[in-house]
């Protein structure tokens, strides 16, 4: 804490960006892995919904928001822009954030748990109908699969990504809301 | 312009920060994720090559792959002894790669490989697995690769029943199941029968040992459905084998990064020559 009292606010600006930034990262990564205890019936959990979440709780729905844009975005790239995540996670964040948990709740854990479990349910379901409005826009083509099946999947993966990443949610949150509460206080000291 | 000058700047900075962020972000979406991908490959190198603890799993698929290829090559060489003009197809160079991370959505039954196309493969190269098929490449970058399993829904493949030879096509169920269409209204097909590509498959090679028939609808419409399990145990793999397509892909008047309309095409190229003449015996 002294160290990164002395630094000037530019090196601890771009250190703080550069731990934001790398938390994602190591999200991404994280993704692509299936560890034990981190799958089930196939699915593992949403990490980039994690990571939303994280960030939007004691931020304003606007920073969420855009938050969710980025990290959908680089989803996106990972495995189809069609449907896109943007969506579901600039949702996400916005949501997270309009909640305003800090100003009710002090207690961290288990809220921010409670949180990523509603909000995976959330999240997939905006991915389902959007799978829905494309599969009645085409129905010519069979390429797409039918209602009772995307709404079928979505039931299954909605409920175990949800108790997934809701159980791997403070593995992130804690040391991230740790770090960004230590900038803020250094920030409030020196202002 | 004072109250201008002072809100900028404070917040020069975070705008600033805003705009790359996004730029990155967007950047990223463009070019697949690219570099995500080398990172990750290139993390993960130290802990790629550690045995398999799903040994007995992988044996038990490879025995039954055999078991499986073999009933295709009998009923192909029966075949073969009344069709004279057979042409054989001569092996291409395979490359063996590790599976490095499983796909990165729920949605999308994908999986990545450890080696791109600075050891040659393509996309739209096949892959394939100890129990047989798994999917096929749909990008690459340096060193990985992007596979899309025969277990998505998108992935379409064009199947046959190997006693019988009655055709139909593949579609992904996820997990290690898939859904057989056939072409015909009376198949002859019943529970324990062996699948395989067919011969009319743009997209992969003939013969390639797909699954088992577990249960068999006879009621639906437009056309009997099948349920398939898949040979290949896709969520145990640890190393599969990259076959170059010896097909010519599609022509593309420019270069698609839109997965969606790259799998479309294939897909019609894969059904099309089923489509028109109903290939039923």
């Amino acid at each position: 804490m002294t160290a990164l009292l002395l630094w000037s606010p530019y090196v601890r600006q771009l250190v703080n960006w550069s731990v934001t930034a790398g938390s994602v990262l190591l999200c991404l990564f994280v993704l692509h892995s299936r560890f034990p205890g981190m799958e089930l019936l196939g699915v593992g959990p949403n990490w980039p919904l994690i990571w939303v979440v994280a960030w939007s709780v004691k931020r304003s729905p606007w920073q969420g928001a855009f938050a969710g844009l980025v990290l959908g975005l680089i989803q996106d790239g990972l495995t189809s822009p069609d449907p896109t995540h943007t969506l579901s996670l600039a949702l996400v964040g916005m949501l997270t954030a309009l909640l305003q948990k800090q100003r009710y709740v002090q207690e961290d854990f288990i809220s921010v748990a409670l949180i990523v479990f509603g909000m995976a349910v959330l999240a997939e379901t905006v991915i389902a109908v959007q799978f829905s409005l494309q599969s009645s826009h085409l129905m010519a083509q069979s390429t797409y699969r039918s209602l009772a099946e995307i709404w079928g999947y979505h039931q299954r993966i909605a409920l175990s990504s949800a108790i997934l990443s809701s159980l791997w949610a403070p593995v992130l949150y804690y040391p991230l809301n740790r770090w960004w509460q230590l900038i803020n206080n250094i920030e409030q000291m020196q202002t | 312009m004072y109250i201008f000058r002072r809100w900028w700047d404070r917040h020069a900075l975070t705008l600033g920060l805003a705009c790359l962020a996004l730029s990155t972000a967007w950047l990223l979406r463009q070019t697949q994720s690219a570099v995500v991908l080398e990172l990750y490959q290139r993390l993960t190198l130290p802990f790629q090559a550690a045995g398999s603890p799903q040994a007995a799993i992988l044996a038990n698929a490879q025995v039954e792959e055999l078991q499986q290829r073999l009933t295709e090559l009998k009923n192909q060489n029966y075949q073969l002894q009344k069709l004279l003009d057979y042409k054989a197809v001569q092996p291409a160079t395979a490359i063996v790669a590790p599976i490095v991370g499983r796909s990165a959505d729920h949605w999308w039954q994908q999986v990545t490989l450890g080696r791109g196309s600075q050891q040659g493969i393509k996309v739209g190269a096949v892959v394939s697995g100890t129990g047989g098929v798994v999917g096929r490449v749909v990008q690459v970058t340096p060193n990985t690769s992007r596979v899309l399993l025969v277990s998505d829904p998108t992935s379409q493949v064009g199947v046959t029943i190997s006693r019988s030879r009655h055709m139909g096509y593949l579609r992904g169920l996820s997990g290690n199941r898939a859904i057989m269409e056939f072409f015909d209204k009376v198949p002859d097909v019943r529970p324990g029968d062996v699948v395989s590509t067919s011969s009319f498959s743009q997209l992969f090679p003939p013969g390639l040992a797909v699954g088992k028939i577990e249960s068999v609808d006879f009621g639906k419409s437009p056309a009997p459905e099948a349920v398939i399990e898949l040979s290949a145990p896709l969520s145990y793999l640890e190393w599969v084998v990259v076959t170059p397509s010896t097909t010519t892909p599609p022509p593309q008047s420019e270069p698609q990064l839109d997965l969606q309309s790259d799998l479309q095409s294939d897909l019609q190229t894969d059904l099309i020559p089923f489509a028109p003449t109903g290939l039923t015996p």
